[in-house]
């Protein structure tokens, strides 16, 4: 009831009032989103002109991706965290994909979007450097690949892996960076340390698989990276952000880029940051159409696409 | 082996675009030979695919290791159609609109075994443009084809390096493909590697 009758207080005349509201800087971000939400609820924006400044743009592009796709006709494209992980097994169970071929795939497409992101040119140096913090699992693996496939690409990464899982493929991909004399930090350091010595953050700590509370020495670094203000590109999910839900409080990681793998996640409708790519175009068309994903094309053969 | 088929198909997108060949999916007759060099072309066939290209694969002697285990699988999978023997000529000229040649790569020496010497009899008279992967194969990975018998492929896809015999290559489309040379290794074999554009696998030579 009291939604319908809002619906109708907010006609056209009444979304260019919002908008205006919108622009102050003395509403906060939560009472934005209401009336965004409100004002949206039963028509589609494209129908109105709104004159919004850039910030509520990024606010206003969310709110559009999330109303247009829970009611879409073309079909869901974003992946839960259940069905990320379903998804995942069927690509090793049913299409027999290896970890370390997806991974390397992965970890290719997540420095082609850096480099894309954050050109030499534009940054610059010859060779911009990138601090690449790895996780303990998968996303931490498609980090190291991204770190050496950024060193093919004239960049100049660095590592901080402090928690890493015995398994042979992280071990090799180690090797592999250690033996390419990619450095590997002892110890992560302070923002403004980070801000002064690096271009981009590749967050390569958590993924599609991350539940719960951040383990030590993850909250730390967390902690960390909110503070800097280098650009952060994060891998599949912003770390720490709930997968579904993303990051409520607004407390956790804002990535500039976000890479999404396969199908984009969730929560990434959630993201704000200025480059959302896709990449992992290794999806078998059944199990895209299984999962009713409407992903995009690629453009020719590249690797991965602007969402 | 993955980046290799990657840039392999990424090569022979770029040099038959499906705009320039005039259908959706361009067919592809995907030749593997029982090394690294097939293994390569299974990766290939697999992004063709996923590229939007129509890939079929011709895979008569199989080496029983598991990587090209894998690999066949994960075609078989996809549904790409593995042939039980090759087509004559005609016939393949017909039906498809590239062949990629993935039969022998750097390691190739000596006479060429059953039942490959048909298959390349078979190629040699076909129409239909040739990708090579890394080395014309039959060819010697020095001296190239100096009876001029052999495969003559339209497009080379030299990987890591170009091999001597790609001196010789008289193709309209070389790429280089692999450019994950580590500096000290190009250094070490004097290596003058052309710079590769942005995040582009592959770079025509």
């Amino acid at each position: 009831m009291f939604l319908a009758s809002v619906r109708n207080y907010f006609s056209l005349t009444g979304r260019r009032l919002i908008a205006r509201r919108l622009s102050s800087s003395r509403i906060g971000t939560s009472f934005r989103l209401f009336l965004l939400a409100v004002s949206c609820h039963s028509q589609p924006l494209s129908g109105t002109t709104l004159r919004v400044s850039a910030n509520n743009r990024t606010l206003i592009e969310a709110h559009r991706r999330l109303m247009t796709d829970s009611g879409s006709e073309r079909g869901r494209r974003y992946l839960g965290q259940e069905e990320a992980r379903e998804f995942d097994n069927s690509l090793f169970n049913d299409y027999k994909f290896s970890i370390d071929q997806l991974m390397e795939v992965a970890g290719l497409c997540v420095a082609q979007a850096v480099v894309r992101s954050y050109p030499a040119s534009e940054v610059g140096v010859a060779s911009p450097r990138v601090l690449v913090v790895c996780g303990p699992g998968n996303n931490g693996g498609d980090g190291l690949v991204a770190a050496r496939h950024l060193l093919f690409m004239g960049y100049d990464p660095e590592i901080y892996y402090p928690k890493r899982t015995p398994k042979d493929i992280y071990k090799i991909l180690v090797a592999q960076c250690e033996k390419l004399n990619v450095r590997f930090l002892t110890e992560l350091p302070s923002a403004p340390d980070i801000d002064r010595d690096y271009h981009v953050i590749v967050d390569a700590i958590f993924g599609f698989s991350f539940k719960g509370a951040v383990r030590s020495p993850f909250d730390t670094v967390l902690a960390t990276l909110v503070q800097c203000s280098t650009p952060i590109a994060s891998v599949d999910v912003p770390s720490g952000w709930d997968v579904e839900n993303g990051d409520p409080n607004g407390t956790g990681l804002k990535p500039d880029t976000l890479v999404s793998l396969t199908a984009p996640k969730t929560c990434s409708q959630l993201f704000t940051g200025r480059h959302h790519y896709l990449g992992l175009r290794m999806v078998p068309r059944e199990l895209a159409s299984q999962y009713k994903l409407d992903l995009p094309p690629y453009p020719g053969t590249d690797q991965i696409v602007r969402l | 082996m993955e980046v290799a088929g990657l840039c392999v198909a990424q090569a022979v997108v770029r040099s038959y675009p499906a705009s320039e060949v005039g259908v959706a999916s361009p067919r592809v007759l995907v030749v593997c030979g029982p090394g690294n060099n097939g293994g390569d072309g299974l990766v290939a066939a697999r992004h063709l695919l996923f590229m939007g290209y129509d890939p079929e694969i011709y895979y008569p002697k199989r080496t029983p290791k598991d990587i090209y285990k894998i690999l066949v699988a994960q075609c078989e999978k996809l549904n790409v159609r593995f042939l039980t023997e090759l087509p004559s000529a005609p016939d393949i000229d017909r039906d498809y609109h590239v062949i990629v040649d993935a039969i022998f790569g750097f390691s190739f020496k000596g006479a060429v075994r059953s039942p490959f010497d048909t298959v390349l009899a078979t190629l040699v008279q076909c129409s239909t443009p040739i990708a090579s992967v890394d080395v014309p194969s039959g060819w010697d990975v020095e001296n190239g084809d100096p009876n001029g018998t052999g495969l003559k492929p339209d497009t080379l896809v030299s990987l890591t390096a170009p091999k001597t015999c790609s001196q010789l290559f008289t193709g309209r489309h070389h790429y280089l493909g692999l450019r994950m040379v580590p500096r000290e290794l190009a250094s070490q074999y004097k290596l003058d590697l052309p710079p590769y554009p942005g995040t582009d696998q592959i770079v025509r030579l």
